[in-house]
């Protein structure tokens, strides 16, 4: 009988075992859930927006933005000041006597030129190679050592010994190379010369950007080395692990267990730990939409940093029907000029009050295929630039922002997200049936569409096909344009829904007709938006091409001017959503947060949705000046960041 | 009893080779790249770096060498050649640390570029035994409870609510029973915590989800035995012995009750421990079945080998385990 027993026994001992191993630790002074779980801690290699998130905390790079003022201003990082030359190419950092990494070591311009050199290496393939081009000789050094990886491929060797030797000494080889062409200097630990091949004004944007900042060459080197059959240098994972990572930000990484969650805690060595108001942060992986919310309704989660269960939309709903009750106080508190998150604040505490939508640094919009012939060997009535601004025109977007995605995001008749961008001076669109002020006057944009149409001899009968993938309702935003067009313009259409993957890989072949797509910017510059137009540029899903267009960009990456090249970029945009129309602008993107405003300060409403987590102040403990952190406007003079 | 073991035992790596087969031909003509960013596609040269790096241009090239490094040949066949030692010296030589080579690598996660999917096993893989663990013994108490209070009075009340219960655990999706067993008992009335881990309250929830389905199984397993055995003669026998009914039940019935549920075991045991992602995203357990899922989305070749790889290991090894507890509970079976 007792055989019986045995396995139930066994299984009891394995779950006693390891229910007595695992002990959870006390809840972090800030719990937020970032949006997915975080793909890799290498600044170098990251290109998600979770990733840097997450980054930011860990890391800090030579300036950071200001995220708290309105103007995303730039300030002193690592670097405590900076001077540009006269012709805009060379960059000169001071950095900062008391800049630490976690374990103590000053962090010094040698950290910077390696961590840059591994970015500019063509073995380690990193998603944002294209930025660090903009640095003199990067690109020489770049190909040097793709040839050179290529041509080792093609050697033959006496022996696998030789062959190991000769893929170290081609390393050896290639750092020195580094040395000899790419404009990086440290003529001491504390200064850094940076040479451009051309004048980027956003040169100091970059350098905030979290994939400019630096990693601890002691401890990477460690985890690289040359392949000793391919000599190319092969990262292996373990540096980014928890209580192994050595990092230079606000924070240091002592856990992370993949999937379940990751552990912060305050850098000791940090040269600015008086400002951060937080000791630890814990970062769980919840995956699961609705679980986030009901977790941060359990009190488990101070923030979410993008909601994403199927009814945001009635929680947005909600919001605004507690901000129509206090109408009056919140027009009150507006017209004082605060930012929705202080409006919050002051308004009486509100369940509904959790919810807020910020404005995103992205846009969504449909593809034309501009080639002249579509898949399937007929003539492409979308390469004429008539026939997409009739299209663009009878879209809409007011349905499709109000009525399908209910998050309160405004319609966009531009790419680039007005006002995001300090100087640049957004051009006006076409004009749009959903957003006309009267009948009459979407009367007029109709048949000023028709007559569009006509004039391009847009064929009879012709059938438009919509593709888009099949998650996250872009089904109901393409009928609703399918739907648009269709009453506005009688022609029929066809939804094509597809398994995302193939999505991707037909829009990618240009094989389809017209198609959903979405693009979020990376820094503060409209380049971040219209390089994806430039004919030969690897996003261009549109094949569009326009040499006028490219000539513009072409010129703005040489106009010293500021203000001169700012109206070149404009102009660029103006041709992109008024005149050629390769895509249609819909709306622009909202990110929805949870938190409280009563207890938690420090997040930014700049549409850059940037936030530096270490700016937040948990204002009902003890920590911390428990002072709200409202957005501020730019002092009159701050034009140029001090030196 | 020992030819049976070594038999199975011959025969778990050609399954696995088949396995592996199977699932690389199968993700590997699914469309798309792993190495893209899907909303920003990164230069055509870096793709193409990648693909080399990691053998993703071609497919024999990718079976045959993962197969090598997978199964530890590589390894064995580097030791062998001495290239490990070489390795070794050169990195010492040049003042790199020696170099860290796993004997069953596995490979990269593709997606997360930090882990190896050794690592994604072994940090993900005991949360998931854990949880199968908890959810069979759970199944087996309720299931086997109900099976014999059910087979005691055949077509009472009792019965017939625990058949009809049964019927409910077995055609209820497990996200509906798991999202309706948090809003009760964490959201309403607090007592689970909400998308934690590692203390024995927060694996009740998941683990109760979990077992529903697997109870409901048992429990119509153990009553259709409970009530063959009850109809034998021995039963009448132990009965005209005097034995009270609790000694009847428990020491004579069930024991043979109990065969058909063993059986089912193995592959149950097998099945929670690994097949658990919709419970797992729901109560946001980090185990490994998520991996299933997501590593299909993202194509990504290695983290989606190795799940399959361990969780076919599993299974094997689970069924053998059960066979081998069944001969020696049953000494009849040959």
């Amino acid at each position: 009988m007792y055989r019986l027993l045995l396995p139930v026994i066994l299984l009891l001992a394995l779950v006693g075992v390891s229910v007595l191993s695992d002990k959870p630790s006390p809840r972090a002074d800030l719990v937020f859930i970032n949006s997915s779980d975080v793909n890799t801690l290498d600044p170098q290699r990251m290109s998600w927006m979770h990733d840097m998130r997450t980054a930011r905390l860990l890391f800090e790079g030579l300036v950071r933005n200001d995220v708290l003022s309105d103007d995303f201003a730039i300030i002193p990082g690592v670097a405590e000041s900076w001077s540009v030359s006269g012709d805009g190419r060379t960059y000169t950092f001071r950095l900062r006597e008391d800049a630490r990494w976690s374990n103590g070591e000053p962090v010094t311009a040698e950290d910077f030129r390696y961590s840059w050199r591994r970015a500019m290496l063509p073995d380690l393939v990193a998603d944002y190679v294209n930025m660090f081009m903009l640095i003199e000789g990067a690109q020489d050094f770049y190909d040097w050592r793709t040839e050179q990886l290529d041509a080792f491929s093609q050697r033959s060797f006496e022996s696998p010994a030789q062959r190991q030797r000769s893929a170290y000494d081609l390393w050896d080889e290639t750092v020195a190379k580094f040395d000899q062409l790419v404009g990086l200097s440290a003529p001491d630990p504390r200064t850094l010369v940076v040479q451009l091949s051309r004048p980027v004004p956003y040169f100091l944007d970059l350098c905030a950007f979290v994939v400019f900042a630096p990693v601890y060459e002691p401890l990477v080197a460690q985890y690289e080395r040359p392949d000793p059959t391919t000599a190319r240098l092969i990262r292996r994972p373990g540096w980014t692990a928890g209580g192994v990572l050595i990092s230079n930000g606000p924070f240091e990484l002592t856990r992370w267990r993949m999937k379940r969650d990751m552990r912060l805690e305050k850098n000791p060595f940090y040269w600015d730990t008086g400002a951060i108001a937080i000791d630890s942060v814990d970062i769980p992986s919840i995956n699961d939409p609705n679980a986030g919310v009901l977790a941060y309704q359990t009190g488990a989660v101070d923030w979410i940093a993008d909601v994403t269960a199927p009814y945001r939309g009635e929680m947005v709903a909600q919001k605004q029907e507690y901000l129509a009750q206090h109408a009056d106080e919140v027009a009150r508190l507006k017209a004082q000029g605060l930012d929705q998150f202080s409006i919050d604040r002051q308004l009486p505490p509100d369940p509904r009050a959790h919810t807020h939508a910020v404005s995103s640094f992205g846009t969504y919009f449909y593809n034309f295929n501009c080639k002249p012939y579509l898949p399937d060997g007929q003539p492409n009535p979308f390469a004429d630039a008539r026939v997409r601004r009739a299209f663009a025109m009878c879209v809409d977007k007011r349905a499709i922002a109000d009525q399908v995605r209910r998050l309160g995001e405004p319609t966009a008749s531009t790419l680039i997200p007005p006002g995001s961008i300090g100087g640049y001076e957004s051009p006006q669109g076409l004009p749009n049936v959903g957003d006309a002020s009267s009948e009459t006057e979407r009367a007029r944009i109709v048949a000023k569409a028709r007559t569009l149409l006509q004039e391009a001899g847009f064929p009879e009968d012709f059938v438009v096909t919509l593709s888009f993938n099949k998650d996250s309702g872009h089904d109901l935003i393409a009928q609703t344009i399918a739907k648009s067009w269709q009453k506005h313009l009688g022609v029929g259409t066809r939804l094509d829904q597809k398994e995302i993957k193939i999505f991707r890989q037909e829009l990618k072949d240009k094989q389809y007709m017209t198609g959903r797509a979405g693009w979020y910017g990376d820094y503060g510059d409209p380049t971040t938006f219209l390089d994806i137009n430039y004919s030969t540029d690897g996003n261009n899903d549109r094949a569009y091409n326009n040499p006028r267009y490219d000539g513009l960009i072409d010129q703005a990456a040489t106009e010293l001017d500021p203000a001169k090249r700012m109206a070149l970029l404009g102009e660029a945009e103006r041709i992109l959503v008024e005149q050629d129309v390769p895509l249609i602008p819909i709306f622009h993107y909202a990110t929805i947060y949870m938190f409280d405003p009563q207890k938690i300060t420090g997040l930014s409403t700049h549409p850059r949705t940037t936030q530096n987590a270490y700016l937040i102040d948990i204002l009902t403990d003890a920590k911390g000046p428990n002072q709200p952190r409202p957005m501020r406007r730019p002092a009159p003079s701050s034009q140029e960041p001090a030196p | 009893m020992m030819t049976m073991i070594l038999r199975r035992l011959i025969a778990l790596p050609f399954i696995l080779l088949i396995v592996y087969t199977i699932t690389l031909t199968l993700a590997w003509v699914v469309p798309g790249n792993p190495l893209e960013n899907p909303e920003k596609r990164p230069k055509p040269e870096v793709v193409e770096q990648m693909n080399k790096q990691y053998n993703l241009d071609s497919f024999p090239r990718f079976y045959f060498s993962y197969l090598s490094s997978a199964t530890g040949l590589k390894y064995a066949r580097d030791a062998i050649s001495g290239q490990l030692a070489r390795e070794r010296e050169e990195a010492l030589s040049r003042g790199y640390p020696a170099p860290v080579r796993p004997v069953f690598d596995l490979g990269p996660s593709l997606k997360y570029d930090d882990k190896t999917v050794n690592e994604l096993i072994s940090e993900t893989l005991p949360v998931s035994v854990t949880l199968g663990a908890s959810a069979i013994l759970i199944a087996l108490v309720i299931g086997m409870g109900a099976g014999v209070a059910g087979a005691v009075k055949p077509n009472s009340l009792t019965d017939h609510v625990t058949l009809a219960v049964a019927m409910i655990g077995i055609s209820l999706p497990s996200f509906v029973i798991g999202t309706v067993l948090l809003l009760v008992f964490s959201i309403w009335l607090g007592w689970f915590p909400v998308a934690q881990w590692g203390t024995p309250r927060s694996i009740a929830l998941p683990a109760l989800a979990l077992s529903l389905p697997f109870a409901a199984y048992i429990a119509r397993l153990t009553r259709m035995g409970m009530i063959d055995a009850l109809g034998a003669d021995y039963i009448r026998t132990a009965r005209a012995k005097g034995n009270p009914q609790r000694v009847v039940l428990i020491r004579h019935a069930l024991k043979n009750a109990f065969l058909p549920v063993l059986s089912f075991l193995g592959p149950a045991t097998a099945l929670a421990m690994t097949g658990s992602f919709v419970i797992e995203r729901v109560f946001t357990v980090p185990g490994m079945g998520e991996h299933f899922v997501s590593a299909v989305q993202n194509k990504d070749y290695f983290v989606i080998i190795g799940v399959v790889l361990v969780f076919a290991t599993m299974l094997i090894v689970f069924n053998l385990i059960v066979d081998v507890l069944y001969r020696w509970v049953d000494p009849r079976i040959q």
